[in-house]
């Protein structure tokens, strides 16, 4: 975990803890810390985001008028730090993902498949394959689309509701969502990860 | 959705390799619509007219459900826990680099 640097000034001293504070970490830590680990693919990146979270929230929780969830309020101000902290790195620039992209070329394209079938979804996860394949096709998606899926399919927010978080309209949203949904499509199924065995949960077929 | 063929590739005549003949523009069409299709944000008659086309087109009927697969295991991706040590930890950076200011 890294010291944290405050990006933002207080608008008010903050010398001591508001009890607010400790409830608001105490009731959504797990949550935004879940968040950040989805965002970030790694814990240490995480626990950073965290961190950079909750001191945002810390410094503005007096300012703080309740036009939102306390939740979503927190999702937004961990989803700008994301934004911020990548910007920090200075990584490449992000690779925009078109849909014409994801458009099959050929047959063998259309008929990959994921491994699930007949299976719950917690079965295939024991998989340590697919669930590597996963981790990683997330890890490969650029930031604004993985926001997108992680805020929609992962943290179960409607569009809406993302478009509020990360600043977008509704479409906006639905178009990184769906661009994101065939990234990882594509990612998964081209990696022809072996089928499960439905009897044995964890094992795989040779 | 059938193979994307150029034009000098495209044989009107011939049925594609899959054994159905529609345009390649409708598999292309459907495909821009199918997270809209999963997330059940269609009109009845556009899922209608979605099924009747996947009931033609094999390779759209396993595209659409690779992608369904897809949702599903992305919705049900675990995280790694926090510890008490960790949270105990982080509460104490974010308090002193606040009162650091």
């Amino acid at each position: 975990m890294r010291a944290i640097t405050p990006t933002t000034p207080p608008r008010q001293p903050a010398r001591q803890k508001p009890d607010g504070f400790d409830r608001l970490y105490r009731d959504h830590v797990d949550l935004i810390y879940r968040y950040a680990y989805r965002l970030c693919g790694e814990t240490e990146a995480a626990k950073d985001l965290v961190q950079e979270t909750f001191l945002n929230a810390y410094q503005g929780l007096k300012n703080f008028r309740g036009d939102a969830r306390v939740s979503t309020w927190l999702y937004t101000i961990a989803s700008r730090a994301c934004i911020r902290m990548r910007r920090k790195r200075k990584g490449q620039p992000e690779h925009e993902l078109s849909i014409e992209e994801f458009v099959p070329t050929s047959e063998g394209e259309f008929r990959l498949q994921i491994p699930i079938d007949g299976l719950s979804p917690e079965e295939a996860l024991q998989n340590k394959e697919l669930r590597k394949a996963l981790d990683q096709a997330i890890e490969k998606l650029p930031q604004k689309y993985r926001m997108a899926l992680v805020l929609r399919d992962m943290e179960g927010f409607s569009a809406k509701e993302v478009g509020t978080i990360m600043g977008l309209n509704e479409r906006a949203v639905k178009s990184r969502l769906h661009r994101a949904r065939l990234f990882m499509r594509r990612e998964l199924s081209a990696r022809g990860i072996t089928h499960h065995d439905g009897h044995k949960p964890g094992s795989l077929h040779s | 959705m059938t193979k994307k063929k150029t034009a000098t590739q495209r044989k009107p005549s011939q049925p594609s390799s899959h054994g159905h003949s529609h345009r390649q523009g409708d598999c292309v069409a459907l495909l821009r619509q199918l997270s809209a299709y999963i997330d059940d944000e269609l009109p009845s008659d556009v899922c209608t007219e979605i099924r009747r086309h996947m009931g033609t087109c094999p390779n759209c009927e396993i595209f659409i459900a690779s992608l369904q697969h897809t949702v599903t295991l992305c919705r049900h991706r675990t995280t790694p826990p926090l510890t008490s040590a960790d949270r105990k930890h982080m509460r104490r950076a974010i308090l002193d680099a606040a009162n650091a200011q």
